[in-house]
């Protein structure tokens, strides 16, 4: 029989937004990454086709972490004491874009340099986030964002009470910003809505919801996510905006994925667990609308990657 | 289409008699609009109006449910594409699939169905087997020796099956598939043996079709095999099907769906079977029996059935924020996420570091917890002795909120040689409090 | 092109020649007419508004103007131009005042057209003229009088107590057996006994006044209203704050206090001291030909109060009242009397507790419903109660839905620094120049401001938002330029008064930490009639009208409570403002029996949302926490005021 299926039809769009500059455009990475533009929910090709497919940032840091799992510690062995080494292996390793953390020990000088080193040792789109405290934050991310004039980077992470002077540094620079709320449409909403009342513009805004790792909580970064698309779909001007997503961070965070010792045999092999648990969190996170995630482990890169494809070509 | 509470209020007898056990008859009717109890507890509703009220009160999507010796799965009911707009209800259950020719099948079996993990404080376990029916007539007896969880028979050979469910006989098992070309015969063997049935088609068009004639066979029990190639299409297919029984009310797909998670082979068994329960499937089977998989899958599983509608809440317990020390502040707040966010956020910002006592205060903020007696001193001080803070610390000292100033002197009773703070009201004031008071 | 303008008004008599294209408050000024501009020329406050009575003008913006005003000839003169020759009438400020069509007045208390003592009223006089006894005749006093009613009024089987029974036989015997009763008749519950109230010597004038009382008992504030029932006209208005708030602010402090040892009683006594004091006050404002009124010779009291006010009052424990799962003792306390619950008005009077729905929804709503008239309406309409708890009530005469949602006291004036109640020396409105970021205010009574009240605070955070003072998520701009926005020991904040004007001689200011609360405060309000609204599935929009109860001061100016997202965008003549419902519901239930009974329908009839038991409530509560809201669709003349700033 002829089934007739029902197609929602939506008033609004994500906004197609480009990290990173070529020389042409006054940068010097050998590509740029384009993300957003979606005009249905996740992947619902009989509605509209996928115009960009969502991307996967590695994540590293400025120093080597002490605190990251034996099996991250493993995989990228020396590159982890040297950020631009770090940065070419996770290119290879099928990155699309580098996530570079910068640390509390690192000054507004070594901060700068490297970003810099990064930035020549890989073509690719950039995103540096800072230590994560409000003044420290500040006062490495002005420099890098200075010296850095014109690559289109992420600069991050903004949240709502400290936003002002990285979005100010941002717009000044021709970078984008990753606008983070905790968990919450209406944060979010509400953080992109001061972020664009500076004058920032619409297209150099991401947003990042925040998520749970699988088991801790990442059921409401999920529902997040679909309900900021669904709004956004529906014509909420203030949640088009693409998102990215940490689920390497969170999912790296959690016992499960962490340690091999002292835990309960029901568990099972640690190291494959713990490819599944960052692996599973950001497939889920792509399924929601997810445009950008960011991963620690090269094999969770492969397969993600590798369902990113399935879902882009249906 | 669903029906509103007022909209179901005016078919009602309005005499608000409370029989049903509800204030009101508009208390009744948003009730039945949630779909949170059934219309037969009214004793005085028209004819007419349970014919109306019936069409928007049917499960769009069939309830099915497997049974074994006692042990019980339910399937379908769904009434919602996205989570957030209720809650997903019935979880898909998770089969491992099993060859009756397979020497080790007892083994196996019994191994697979002794997995016991435990998440937050629940068991976890799979629901059942997938017998493959190739060979071994005896194999249905064989796995009911070891286990007592419902079973799924894969074949298509009548017969076999016929007889394989005679050995199951009082139970309710799932048929694995009928498709164009056997479904009559299956469909007998259904019957016969009140069994469900699950059909296969390379499209929705033919899978519609199937399962009318399915049903004209005298089978209501099914379950839809969606086929797909890959990850989008199978996405596609179990978005189209459910979007047909819940917003076109198209009662020839409106069942639950089964999905085969290792068919593109077994590197890829995990990622497929997470999208299947994210994305509508109503049994998932796989081929692998590996707790480091099926863990994550079963924990993935919870997370996305977990009802959005209760209050979000964060564990309770201690955090540390910005490495504490044994001398840094103790401080405490409820287990309301944004209350707990904002303590939090500032703290962490200010870069001083603090122990954060997370009481379980029910998910709410301190002034509604500390209003409806979830954050009083015995609770604080309940938490503080039951997170070990003491071990932690050298300096015995906690700050109370602002707001609940009020128990300051029942919680040092409580709390033998602890120091009792008051800090302030708001979290935004707590890092100069922290800077200020506390050295 | 040289126009001539001239200007006509109160004192005023001027004309001045100007060019095309002047503003018409330039022009004033060149004329030597100051024409106050508290927005600083905006064309926001429209207090600049003046009558055009002949010539071209063109208006560059009407933000404030009616179409009515407008045809009338009204213009704004801050941002109208001249365009011929004109002549302008300059009304008077407080005409200005009054016309603005957002500032809504409260609407006065009259008595209902159907009021017919003693037909509609329950307590009522008898006279009665009984035989004396004698040694044939040696019937006793009571079954005497029983026997007057049945002959004299066909009355049978009245209840009467013993205190009575103490002051029966002087009573009888001081008129020659002629007595006055006063009692209460059976219609109010079914096989509910004729009772005797009180019994007085002689026939008094059958129409001569009958006292009685209705009250509502606030957690903060006290009302009560003296009545006579026979006219049914109020004779005295009074208030006072409660004198349990030394015991704690709000209902949860209060419940926790009465549980505590001989706390209970004590709660009980603080208000029966407030009630009683109120009727002294009451009564001595009534000057009767034999001298001051005094409470014993009032015969009823009718009484609304939130659950747990009402629980307090009758010495109830009202502990399960905050414990989930919110249950009271009772929503409909029995008619019991004043010597029962200690009030001290005429013994055996009437006491009346009117009915409530919940915990956390009182008699002050049923009342209240019954006063707006909601209950009889017949389009979907929303009554908000602004208070500490906002409470809630949509529906019309078909059905209605109630929720209740802990809103804080921050509007009455309460939890903000400088924050007090709309009385004198209260600032109630202020305006800030978008330019200098100067404020212009108005203060209760004229005199030095003392504190803002309610109406200040909403019409300040409104003005600091809209001149940027504030950013949408209510944080302070220090950068903003103005020596009045300053960082605090609470974060950044605004300086309204310097002290050097205020009557403390310290400055009155808003602080990161008042906003926060009034936007919690504001916050909670809407979203509880959102939700509420979503919880039937009736949108908003199509709500007919809003009635808003609580006291806010004598008016609210809607435009400010809609920019700050307090109230939703709708025109504003869809808005009521009914000033304290509560005391009003208690008035007609007081005077009349039908009333009361439809109160006590309404109470069985509301249905009782509990907006706690899902998560849409606090989503809806975080989507109303930023100025106006997140989702700025929601209010389009908000959107079109911030493109006009």
């Amino acid at each position: 029989m002829p089934i007739e299926i029902p197609k929602d039809k939506w008033a609004g769009s994500i906004r197609a937004i480009t990290i990173g500059a070529t020389s042409a455009e006054g940068g010097t990475r050998s590509r740029c990454v384009t993300i957003g533009g979606e005009t249905t929910m996740p992947y619902l090709h009989f509605e509209a086709p996928t115009p960009n497919k969502p991307v996967i940032a590695i994540e590293i840091k400025s120093r080597k972490p002490e605190d990251w799992s034996p099996l991250l510690m493993e995989v990228w062995g020396e590159a982890m004491t040297d950020p631009a080494q770090w940065a070419k292996k996770s290119e290879e390793a099928g990155a699309d874009l580098i996530a570079l953390g910068l640390t509390v020990e690192d000054t507004p000088d070594d901060a700068v340099r490297i970003v810099k080193s990064v930035l020549s040792a890989t073509g690719l789109p950039l995103i540096v986030w800072g230590p994560g405290q409000a003044e420290k934050d500040n006062e490495v991310l002005v420099p890098v964002s200075e010296a850095t004039k014109g690559e289109k980077l992420v600069l991050g992470i903004c949240e709502d009470k400290n936003y002002r002077t990285i979005v100010a540094t941002a717009m000044a620079n021709g970078h984008l910003v990753q606008a983070r709320a905790p968990m919450d449409v209406n944060l979010s909403k509400q953080l992109n809505i001061l972020i664009s009342d500076m004058g920032m513009p619409k297209e150099r805004i991401i947003m990042d919801p925040t998520t749970g790792a699988l088991g801790y909580g990442i059921e409401y970064g999920y529902s997040v996510m679909e309900r900021l698309r669904l709004a956004a779909l529906q014509g909420d001007a203030m949640t088009q905006y693409p998102m990215i997503v940490t689920p390497g961070f969170e999912a790296w965070k959690t016992k499960e994925a962490k340690v091999g010792e002292g835990v309960p045999e029901a568990w099972g092999d640690w190291k494959a667990r713990a490819i599944h648990w960052e692996t599973l969190t950001a497939i889920a996170l792509v399924e929601s609308g997810a445009d950008i995630v960011v991963l620690r482990h090269p094999e969770s890169v492969a397969r993600v990657k590798d369902a990113i494809e399935e879902l882009i070509t249906a | 289409m669903a029906l509103s509470g007022i909209q179901i209020y005016k078919l009602l007898p309005q005499t608000n008699c409370k029989e049903c056990s509800f204030p009101t008859c508009l208390a009744f009717a948003m009730k039945l609009a949630a779909k949170q109890v059934e219309l037969s507890a009214c004793p005085y509703v028209s004819e007419e109006s349970k014919k109306q009220l019936a069409e928007s009160a049917a499960p769009p999507i069939r309830l099915i449910s497997l049974r074994a010796n006692g042990t019980e799965l339910k399937v379908g009911n769904e009434v919602v594409m996205f989570r957030h707009e209720k809650t997903f209800y019935n979880k898909p259950g998770l089969f491992l699939r099993v060859k009756a020719s397979d020497p080790d099948l007892a083994k196996k079996v019994a191994a697979a169905d002794a997995y016991k993990v435990n998440y937050v404080g629940m068991d976890f376990s799979i629901d059942g087997f997938a017998i493959e029916l190739d060979g071994n007539p005896e194999a249905a007896k064989t796995v009911r020796s070891v286990t007592k969880r419902p079973l799924i028979l894969i074949g298509n050979d009548a017969a076999a099956l016929d007889s394989t469910l005679s050995q199951l006989a009082g139970e309710s098992t799932l048929i694995y598939a009928a498709d164009s070309s056997n479904h009559e015969s299956l469909a007998d063997v259904a019957k016969k043996h009140k069994a469900i049935l699950a059909v296969k088609a390379d499209s929705l068009e033919a899978l519609a079709d199937l399962t009318q004639k399915v049903q004209a066979r005298g089978v209501e029990d099914m379950v839809l095999d969606l086929g797909g190639k890959n990850l989008g299409e199978w996405l596609t297919r179990s978005t189209q099907a459910r979007r047909l029984a819940l917003k076109s009310n198209f009662k020839p797909l409106g069942y639950p769906t089964i999905f085969f998670a290792a068919q593109n082979g077994l590197d890829k068994e995990a990622v497929y079977a997470s999208q299947a329960i994210t994305k509508y499937a109503g049994f998932v089977v796989i081929d692998t029996f590996a707790p480091e998989m099926i863990y994550p899958l079963l924990v993935l599983r919870e997370n996305i059935y977990t009802d959005p509608q209760k209050p979000i809440q964060v564990q309770p317990g201690i955090y540390e924020i910005n490495s504490p020390k044994p001398d840094s502040p103790v401080l405490v707040t409820t287990n309301f996420s944004i209350t707990y966010f904002a303590v939090a956020n500032e703290v962490e910002g200010s870069g001083l570091p603090a122990w954060l006592v997370v009481t379980d205060a029910e998910g709410m903020s301190v002034l509604t917890a500390w209003a409806a007696g979830k954050f009083d001193a015995e609770r604080i001080a309940k938490a503080i002795k039951g997170f070990n803070v003491e071990e932690k610390v050298s300096k015995k000292r906690i700050v109370l909120p602002g707001h609940v100033a009020v128990l300051s002197g029942e919680v040092e009773e409580e709390l033998p040689g602890w120091e009792v703070r008051v800090g302030p009201r708001e979290a935004v004031d707590l890092p100069a409090f922290m800077k200020q008071v506390l050295n | 092109m040289e126009h001539s303008i001239t200007f006509t008004g109160e004192n005023i008599d001027a004309k001045v020649k100007v060019s095309t294209n002047t503003l018409l408050a330039d022009a004033a000024h060149d004329a030597g007419i100051d024409i106050g501009q508290p927005c600083g020329g905006q064309g926001r406050c429209g207090r600049c508004a003046v009558q055009v009575t002949s010539g071209d003008v063109r208006r560059r913006s009407t933000l404030r103007l009616s179409l009515d005003d407008i045809a009338q000839g009204y213009a704004l003169a801050c941002q109208t131009v001249v365009e011929g020759d004109v002549a302008i009438y300059i009304p008077p400020q407080e005409k200005i005042e009054r016309r603005l069509t957002t500032d809504r007045v409260v609407a006065e208390v009259s008595v209902p057209s159907d009021y017919e003592y003693p037909f509609t009223q329950s307590v009522r006089r008898m006279h009665l003229t009984l035989t004396p006894p004698s040694m044939d005749d040696q019937t006793d006093d009571w079954s005497r009088t029983q026997t007057a009613f049945r002959l004299q009024h066909r009355m049978e089987q009245i209840v009467c107590s013993v205190g009575l029974l103490r002051k029966m036989g002087e009573v009888l015997r001081e008129k020659d057996w002629r007595v006055t009763a006063i009692i209460e008749t059976g219609n109010l519950e079914e096989g509910h006994p004729t009772r005797l109230i009180d019994l007085r010597a002689g026939h008094e004038d059958e129409y001569a006044p009958l006292w009685g009382c209705a009250v509502d008992i606030g957690t903060t504030t006290v009302t009560l209203w003296l009545v006579d029932l026979v006219t049914g006209q109020v004779k005295a208005q009074v208030a006072e704050y409660n004198g349990q708030i030394s015991r704690g602010e709000d209902v949860v402090s209060r419940i926790i206090y009465a549980a505590k040892k001989s706390g209970g009683d004590e709660l009980r006594q603080r208000v029966l001291d407030t009630i009683n004091g109120l009727l002294e006050l009451a009564c001595k404002r009534v000057k009767l030909p034999e001298g001051n009124l005094t409470p014993e010779q009032l015969v009823k009291a009718t009484i609304a109060g939130n659950s747990t006010m009402m629980h307090l009052l009758l010495g109830i424990p009202a502990s399960n009242i905050r414990l989930s799962p919110f249950i009271t003792a009772v929503n409909q306390p029995p008619t019991s009397t004043a010597r029962e619950v200690g009030l001290n008005i005429s013994p055996e009077a009437v006491v009346d507790c009117l009915p409530g729905v919940a915990s956390y929804v009182g008699a002050d709503i049923t009342a209240g419903v019954l006063s707006s008239g909601l209950d009889n309406a017949e389009n979907v309409t929303l009554f908000l109660d602004v208070g500490t708890n906002g409470e809630t009530v949509l529906g019309n005469r078909d059905w209605l839905v109630t929720c209740a949602c802990s809103a804080g006291p921050a509007f009455e004036g309460a939890g903000v620094v400088n924050g007090m109640r709309a009385t004198t020396g209260a600032i109630e409105e202020v305006w800030i120049n978008s330019e200098t970021l100067e404020p212009t205010y108005r203060v209760i009574g004229g005199g030095k401001p003392k504190g803002i009240c309610g109406s200040g605070l909403i019409s300040l955070l409104s003005e600091a938002f809209l001149t940027g003072i504030l950013d949408k998520g209510g944080n302070v701009n220090l950068t903003a330029g103005s020596s009045r926005v300053r960082e605090g020991a609470h974060g950044g904040e605004y300086v309204v008064a310097w002290g050097a004007e205020t009557e403390s001689g310290e400055d009155i200011v808003i602080t990161r930490v008042d906003i926060d609360n009034l936007l919690r405060a504001k916050a909670a309000i809407y979203a509880g009639f959102t939700v509420l609204a979503e919880n039937v599935g009736i949108p908003l929009e199509t709500t007919d009208k809003v009635l808003v109860g609580g006291s806010f001061g004598k008016y609210i100016n809607v435009e400010k409570a809609v920019q700050i997202g307090l109230l939703p965008d709708m025109e504003w003549n869809r808005f009521e403002f009914l000033g304290n419902t509560s005391v009003k519901g208690a008035y007609y239930a007081l005077l009349d029996w039908r009333k009361r009974e439809r109160i006590s329908e309404i109470a069985k009839r509301m249905t009782y949302i509990e907006l706690s038991a899902d998560n849409s409530f606090y989503d809806a509560f975080t989507s109303a926490l930023f100025l106006p809201h997140t989702d700025l669709r929601r209010f389009p003349s908000v959107e079109s005021a911030l493109g006009k700033v």
